[in-house]
């Protein structure tokens, strides 16, 4: 169960730093996606059990409901960080009109290229 | 009396968001808002100086159970400086004119976070304050030309990978210690397997480094604050890196000692390396937001020199530094873009202060830096810190003398207002120079309460 859930929670991981390095915006914001995901289920497993789940208990042991909340609390956070990812990524598209880091950076080397020309003509 | 701080500048945040924050109304109450938690939290000082830390359960919990609130001198340290900071970036671009609907609130949301996160005794809370901090940081990042929000995006990016490697290492120190309170995870952490802890530390280390742009974790940083206007510059590296210098204090030296201890050849490593590339790349820029964001990098890595030392000098040096460094950086940020003879003065004063001449505040900073040298019987670091101030006056004079002498600073027109804002700014900066006493007492006192 311990080496399935490390598993599970290093594939999500590594998933998600693969598409952190794309150059297209919305991947790297799917690639955040599936990190702030790896650091739920790591935050679950903190506290694995494998008990019953922690509602009306009678007499059985539960599982810790200490880290499911944690989860959620982190799940709502990783909500809103994306809400707000994506809004910035469309800011960038509808100011910029391109969704590509490189073209970007490109943009940017350009843009200080023609500082230092200022610069220097001074 | 404990919480007041944090709920005056949460519900001043709650009820901002929906205004619209280009009113000139509304960026007055938020600054009004501000200064009263920064009074809450000024009286909290006072008292916490005069008795010793305080501790309070939120709720009517039992202790135990319900999640601590504790302000002890380092937390009420960094949370006064973190609000004043905020309160004086809020000023300069209420008077300037803000340009965004969201500024005031944003700015509220993170002193609400900055205050909770200082002042809080449960590490998994200390996430969720840092979480809301950060968001309102990336807020402001975007806030100022379109060509800004690309750098925004990677700000953000960049600071959420962080956060989330934080947020493993919080499910980790859960896991291994079963608690979430600071003070029981630093007592149980000596029975913890030393692989494990060390590993955990080292995910801590990562995630506060990359908030601070330290030497490995840098590349975002530049081309945020250079893109940036002055007062999210002033903010991001006056009060949004306390966040890093108050995580290392508090995780390196309060809750993983030993890890520390054993890690410190690394952090005196890499602490020297930011100073020296933050340096070196700052004597070879020229425009003024260039410079000041490189060496934001080389002033990081004195404070992470001085908690590499240790024990109660080096502790004591790297709170002051920290303080210092912010007030320094807030003033010189501030200044970037004005111009006149009071500017010119005042970032002067600036100037000499990231240098460490007398009788300004960076004077202080320095002697305590010199002296966690000497007292970890270290020339090289001696060496070192001589060669950073050495190369630090290269550079800030290097701006001081293209922006001011030579009369280049054309960019915007400017409102007196701003103009005496940060000549007040500069007499704080003399003043702590000139009276540093309460400074250095507690900057001894947030070290002895690490120890």
């Amino acid at each position: 169960m311990i080496l399935a859930t490390s598993a599970v929670i290093a594939v999500v991981f590594a998933a998600g730093a693969f598409l952190m390095l794309k150059s297209d915006l919305f991947r790297v914001v799917i690639g955040m996606v599936l990190i702030s995901n790896a650091a739920s289920l790591t935050l679950m497993a903190a506290g694995l059990g494998g008990d019953v789940a922690p509602i009306y208990p009678l007499e059985s042991p539960v599982s810790d409901p200490l880290v499911q909340a944690m989860t959620l609390t982190a799940l709502v956070i990783g909500f809103a960080v994306t809400a707000l990812l994506l809004s910035l990524a469309y800011r960038v598209y509808t100011s910029l009109e391109t969704v590509d880091l490189d073209e970007l950076s490109r943009e940017e080397v350009r843009r200080e290229e023609e500082l230092e020309r200022g610069e220097v003509s001074i | 009396m404990l919480a007041a701080g944090l709920a005056i500048a949460w519900l001043a945040a709650v009820g901002l968001a929906p205004l619209d924050g280009r009113r000139r109304w509304v960026g007055w109450m938020a600054a009004a808002a501000l200064a009263a938690a920064l009074l809450a939290v000024l009286a909290l000082g006072a008292e916490v100086l005069r008795a010793g830390p305080v501790t309070m359960v939120p709720g009517g919990w039992p202790a135990g159970v319900g999640i601590v609130l504790r302000a002890d001198a380092l937390g009420v340290l960094f949370a006064a400086l973190s609000l004043a900071v905020l309160l004086a970036a809020l000023c300069y671009e209420v008077i300037g004119g803000v340009d965004s609907r969201t500024f005031p609130a944003a700015v509220m949301f993170m002193a609400a976070g900055l205050t909770g996160l200082f002042l809080t005794g449960d590490i998994f809370s200390f996430y969720v304050f840092f979480e809301i901090s950060m968001i309102a940081a990336y807020l402001l990042t975007a806030y100022g030309e379109a060509r800004q929000v690309g750098a925004a995006f990677i700000f953000a990016v960049v600071n959420l990978l962080g956060s989330f490697l934080f947020l493993i290492a919080v499910g980790a120190l859960y896991h291994v210690t079963g608690s979430l309170e600071m003070a029981t995870v630093a007592a149980r952490m000596g029975d913890v397997e030393p692989n494990t802890a060390i590993l955990i530390a080292v995910t801590v280390f990562v995630a506060f480094g990359v908030k601070l742009g330290l030497f490995p974790f840098h590349f975002w940083l530049p081309a945020v604050y250079t893109g940036s206007r002055a007062a999210t510059a002033a903010i991001l590296s006056g009060a949004l890196a306390n966040i890093g210098y108050y995580g290392l204090l508090r995780f390196g030296a309060e809750v993983l000692a030993d890890q520390l201890r054993f890690g410190s050849t690394v952090i005196l490593v890499l602490g020297s390396a930011s100073v020296l590339y933050g340096a070196l790349q700052a004597v070879s820029r020229r425009s003024g937001a260039e410079v000041l964001a490189y060496s934001a990098i080389g002033q990081v890595g004195y404070v992470l020199v001085a908690l590499g030392v240790g024990g109660a000098v080096g502790l004591a040096a790297a709170v002051l530094y920290a303080v210092v460094n912010s007030l320094n950086k807030t003033l010189l940020f501030l200044s970037n873009g004005l111009r006149g003879w009071m500017v010119g003065g005042a970032f002067a004063v600036g100037a000499f202060s990231v240098v460490g001449v007398p009788p300004t505040a960076g004077f202080f900073g320095k002697v305590a830096l010199f002296q966690a040298g000497i007292d970890a019987s270290s020339a090289v670091l001696v060496g070192l810190i001589f060669l950073g101030g050495t190369l630090s006056f290269v550079y800030m004079f290097q701006i001081y003398q293209h922006d001011f002498w030579r009369g280049e600073r054309t960019e915007e027109p400017t409102t007196p207002g701003n103009r005496v804002l940060v000549a007040g700014l500069a007499v704080l900066v003399v003043a702590v120079g000139l009276w540093p006493e309460p400074l250095l007492a507690a900057s001894r006192e947030a070290a002895e309460a690490l120890l």
